[in-house]
């Protein structure tokens, strides 16, 4: 009972390996896809992926995106995946922390709902990234 | 006749040239394999993007994308304008330059207003002096394009179009064609035109998805990613386009420096050897006058 589990995002292929179970949050909810899983499409939203290997399990942070399952694969296309293994804390730290002075110091107004709306996703990446890496 | 010892300077000073121009010429060959790679990793992405988005468009949608709506009112055109950072690449930058103002002269009475985004020092400093009032966003490229900052511009901009601020974005930036060659293109990122699915090619690969919870919501998920990757592709062929270019030119300076060092080294010896026949010709003269 495997699937192959392959990640791709801009910057490249971030994963590409054979894996027992794989748990996703979905847009609507999290779900888990295992071997023979129905074909299927659907949006993904930022949050922990879940690798789960006879070796053990592995949490990565993804951002938002789609995944495609069919039976034998399931490809999932993010924006960004970090591996908890692969997050340095103190930089995700102080860029949160960079993020949530200048979101601060910026007025709530029509002007800037475009840099707020990135600050936030800063901040919300960093949290996901340091939850992850807690796990 | 030149001094000999003005030309020795001459010479030393265009080998200093030569040592800059064919140390640039290696930079650039090293960088533009880095951003070939990095055109190459963004491929399979943008491809499963493009299938996906020709699946679900392909089945009946009731409701569309603010993004996909074409505007009727006609009022205010945006243009991003990518080039480099730093200049010595030929005519890389002017080309994309000059392209862009050819679009506002020829769309400018058909909107109220045009804006301008740009990207890179050199579209910033250019801009600033022609049109100064129209820029809305202006930043430099800094070090290698990442997908986050690809994806800020596009984010942005697509919020102003889904309110309403903007009725047509346009790209304006240099397609890497081949290191010899680097073609300034326009394409049209907003309103977004989704992939059409070629005539036939049915490709397995996607058909027959089940589509959760509906095509809609994922439509709503795909299209921004669509018109982030556009940005991001171009960011990419920009920065490929940019070093092939830099390579070219200073491939062309280095073989400058080499005719110029030839013709002068010919001219320091032949000055050279004038002065040795002088000298000769006033010893004899000399010797013959003892006699």
């Amino acid at each position: 009972m495997a699937i192959e589990l392959v990640v791709v995002t801009p910057e490249g292929e971030a994963l590409s390996e054979t894996v027992q179970q794989v748990v996703l949050p979905g847009e609507a909810g999290e779900f888990g896809v295992l071997e023979s899983h129905e074909r299927f499409l659907t949006p993904l939203q930022l949050g922990p992926m879940e690798i789960i290997r006879d070796s053990g399990n592995e949490w990565a942070a993804i951002t938002s995106g789609f995944a495609e399952v069919d039976g034998t694969r399931c490809v999932v296309l993010v924006d960004s995946c970090t591996l908890a293994s692969a997050v340095d804390a103190g930089a995700v730290e102080s860029a949160k922390a960079e993020a949530d002075g200048q979101l601060s110091s910026l007025p709530d107004d029509e002007a800037n709902a475009g840099e707020r709306a990135r600050l936030e996703g800063v901040v919300a990446r960093a949290e996901l990234e340091l939850d992850v890496a807690s796990r | 006749m030149a001094n000999l010892r003005d030309i020795k300077r001459r010479i030393v000073s265009v080998q200093s040239t030569q040592k800059i121009t064919s140390a640039m010429k290696m930079v650039a060959a090293a960088k533009l394999r880095r951003a070939q790679e990095a055109i190459e990793n963004a491929r399979p992405y943008a491809t499963r993007m493009r299938s996906t988005l020709e699946e679900v468009s392909k089945g009946s949608l009731d409701e569309g994308h603010p993004l996909l709506d074409v505007h009727d009112e006609r009022k205010s055109l945006e243009l991003i304008v990518i080039t480099s950072d730093r200049g010595l690449a030929g005519a890389f930058n002017s080309a994309v330059l000059k392209e862009a103002d050819a679009l506002l002269a020829e769309r400018e009475g058909e909107f109220e207003k045009g804006g301008l985004t740009l990207l890179g020092k050199k579209a910033g400093e250019y801009f600033s002096r022609r049109r100064p009032s129209q820029i809305n966003h202006s930043a430099p490229i800094d070090g290698d394009v990442d997908y986050p900052q690809a994806a800020d511009v596009a984010r942005e901009l697509a919020r102003r179009y889904a309110s309403g601020d903007l009725d047509e974005v346009v790209l304006i930036f240099s397609e890497f064609v081949s290191t010899m060659t680097q073609k300034p293109v326009r394409a049209q990122l907003l309103p977004f035109t989704p992939p059409e699915a070629e005539e036939g090619a049915e490709s397995e690969d996607v058909g027959g998805y089940e589509i959760e919870p509906d095509p809609e919501a994922l439509l709503k998920a795909l299209v921004p990613k669509a018109v982030e990757i556009e940005v991001f592709r171009a960011l990419l062929e920009n920065q490929a386009g940019e070093h092939a270019a830099r390579m070219t030119a200073m491939e062309a300076a280095t073989k400058n420096t080499e005719e110029l060092i030839e013709k002068l080294t010919l001219e320091y010896n032949r000055a050279r050897q004038a002065a040795i026949t002088g000298e000769l010709v006033e010893i004899v003269t000399g010797a013959q006058a003892l006699e």
